[in-house]
């Protein structure tokens, strides 16, 4: 294998192409999840008393395995309504989505069939496609995080600009990791809704995994390997810098083992 | 004697249980335009897509340039120009903007000869591909496989979907990347073309190649059909009995049969009798090819 700068440029070209692909994403997703936290942060004052009072009659369990407890405050309410859920999820669900489209899917059009004939290492590709991703996801946690801080301004919510950065970039190495789960499904599969099937599959265990290990004292020691026990609350608690680099190792990690694998295995024609 | 381009040794590749190609063992000389023949299924895009380096062979080996076909298919790329069987692109992105993505990925500051081959082949580049007919779409794959005139050239079915004006053009395209030394191989069903153009060609069944030959080679040693109209009726035992004679037929004055003998035999016993009209005719490549496939390689 020749050295990896000879491949800066292809992987340049690769990024540029995967980026031009598909930079509509962030209008369709970040417009989309930032519209609902927008929506989320403006009408947290007109019910802000009624959560209060919600909170209070939820049994402590569920309440703090569920955020419930924090929602006193403008971002516990946006972390328990958003960002314990929904935001982590759509945005894995989308990296499997963005990962598998320039490999598994362009396999399936016949498309891998013109692009490997060029000098274009499969690896190459693959970091290209895991790199697409990334700067995708922080491009729509951008817009949904500016869209849900502008929002939450303007209702005078009190929201701070520090803790909804903590809260959407806190997202960005969950998304990295199930990239990485991703890539290792195009390694092994060989159609795109099975590489996302399978990472979605992959996002609703781990967050089970976690959710009912917060439940129970039993499972507590199952924590430890789902990665939303790292992914955590960033919201209210910061990012955790350790977690933040380890999720995104263990995703660069699954990244390069499913490329090697996607680079022994037959193109299906 | 020319160097091989491609080289192939016992080259096997299975799908499970499945039969891809068995034991394909094949030279593609420098230079030459080599044909590959086969019908749907026989193993032509198995072959071409396991020397790209797209599946692994379950054995033997492949190497093109002299390079491992696995270990170097790097290297190799980059000397070879490919259009697949059934070309597909990114729908959305203009033939211009693919052309200028093959020509990055290759290292090129500019589209090469791809302007040129877009006004010959009336390829329209400033239109998103999806919106392209498959004729149209097709002139694009051929653009991308040439437009940096590579060394080798491999096509697959390269004239599918190319109305005959265009086919035309092709040819007289690929004539142009043989005088410059380029070695050509393609596979195809149209025969004509194949027999207009290629140097060899192989022909390819239930994924075992059967012969390989020159095109004059395989026409001549293919059979002739004969036709005799004589003065007067002769009896046809005569010619039944030479070496070669089948199918023979008698009507009238008239003698139709096809021989793969010596012709010196048949013309000595024709000139005993009075002549009016002779006809030898060589089979189209197309006859020879459908002979292959229905009696093997026996000729």
């Amino acid at each position: 294998m020749s050295a990896p700068t000879l491949h800066a440029p292809v992987f340049r070209a690769v990024v540029r192409r995967g980026w031009a692909e598909q930079r509509r994403a962030v209008l369709t997703w970040g417009g989309s999840l930032g519209v609902y936290g927008a929506f989320m942060a403006a009408i947290y004052p007109s019910i802000r008393d009624t959560i209060d009072q919600v909170s209070r009659n939820y049994p402590s369990a569920l309440a703090e395995a569920f955020g419930v407890s924090s929602m006193s405050t403008v971002e516990g309410y946006l972390h328990a309504e958003m960002y314990s859920l929904i935001v982590p999820i759509a945005l894995c669900v989308f990296a499997a989505r963005s990962i598998g489209r320039p490999l598994v899917g362009a396999e399936e059009e016949g498309r891998l069939d013109t692009l490997l004939s060029l000098p274009l290492p499969r690896g190459v590709l693959v970091a290209g496609a895991f790199a697409v991703t990334a700067l995708l996801c922080a491009a729509i946690m951008v817009v949904t995080g500016v869209l849900t801080y502008v929002a939450g301004a303007l209702a005078g919510t009190g929201i701070s600009a520090g803790d909804v950065a903590a809260g959407v970039f806190g997202v960005w190495p969950l998304a990295a990791f199930f990239a990485g789960v991703a890539v290792l499904g195009t390694g092994l599969l060989h159609r795109s809704a099975s590489v996302v099937g399978a990472t979605a599959g992959a996002v609703a265990a781990m967050y089970a995994v976690d959710l009912a290990s917060r439940l129970s004292d039993a499972l507590e020691p199952l924590r430890w390997g789902s990665a939303f026990h790292y992914y955590g609350s960033p919201m209210l608690d910061g990012i955790d810098p350790a977690a933040f680099a380890g999720l995104t190792l263990a995703g660069v990690l699954l990244a390069v083992a499913g490329a090697w694998r996607f680079g022994c295995r037959d193109i299906r024609h | 004697m020319p160097s091989a381009v491609i080289q192939t040794q016992s080259l096997t590749k299975r799908y499970g249980r499945s039969r891809g190609i068995e034991d394909v063992t094949l030279n593609v000389w420098d230079g030459e335009v080599f044909g590959f023949l086969g019908s749907n299924g026989a193993g032509k895009t198995t072959t071409i897509r396991t020397l790209l380096d797209l599946q692994h062979p379950t054995s033997g080996t492949a190497t093109i340039f002299g390079m491992d076909s696995r270990r170097d298919s790097l290297a190799i790329r980059t000397r070879l120009g490919n259009l697949p069987g059934d070309f597909a692109c990114d729908p959305h992105v203009t033939g211009r903007a693919f052309l200028g993505y093959c020509a990055s990925v290759r290292g090129l500051d500019d589209l090469g000869e791809g302007p040129a081959l877009a006004e010959r082949f009336e390829a329209d580049l400033d239109r998103p591909v999806g919106e392209l007919s498959r004729g149209n779409r097709q002139k694009i794959g051929l653009i991308q496989a040439l437009f940096h005139a590579p060394e080798l050239i491999v096509l697959d079915e390269p004239t599918s979907g190319l109305d005959p004006l265009m086919q035309e053009e092709f040819l007289r395209v690929i004539g142009e990347h043989r005088a410059r030394g380029a070695t050509v191989f393609l596979s195809s069903h149209a025969l004509d073309e194949v027999e207009r153009i290629c140097d060899r060609v192989g022909i390819v069944r239930d994924g075992r190649l059967v012969a390989v030959e020159s095109v004059e080679e395989l026409r001549g040693r293919a059979y002739r059909r004969v036709a005799i109209t004589f003065a007067e009726p002769v009896d046809p035992t005569e010619f039944a009995g030479l070496p070669g004679v089948r199918d023979l037929q008698a009507a009238g004055t008239g003698l139709r049969f096809q021989t793969d003998g010596d012709l010196d035999a048949v013309v000595k016993v024709t000139a005993r009798h009075t002549v009016v009209d002779l006809e030898v005719a060589e089979p189209t490549l197309e006859e020879i090819f459908v002979a292959f496939y229905e009696h093997g390689a026996q000729r």
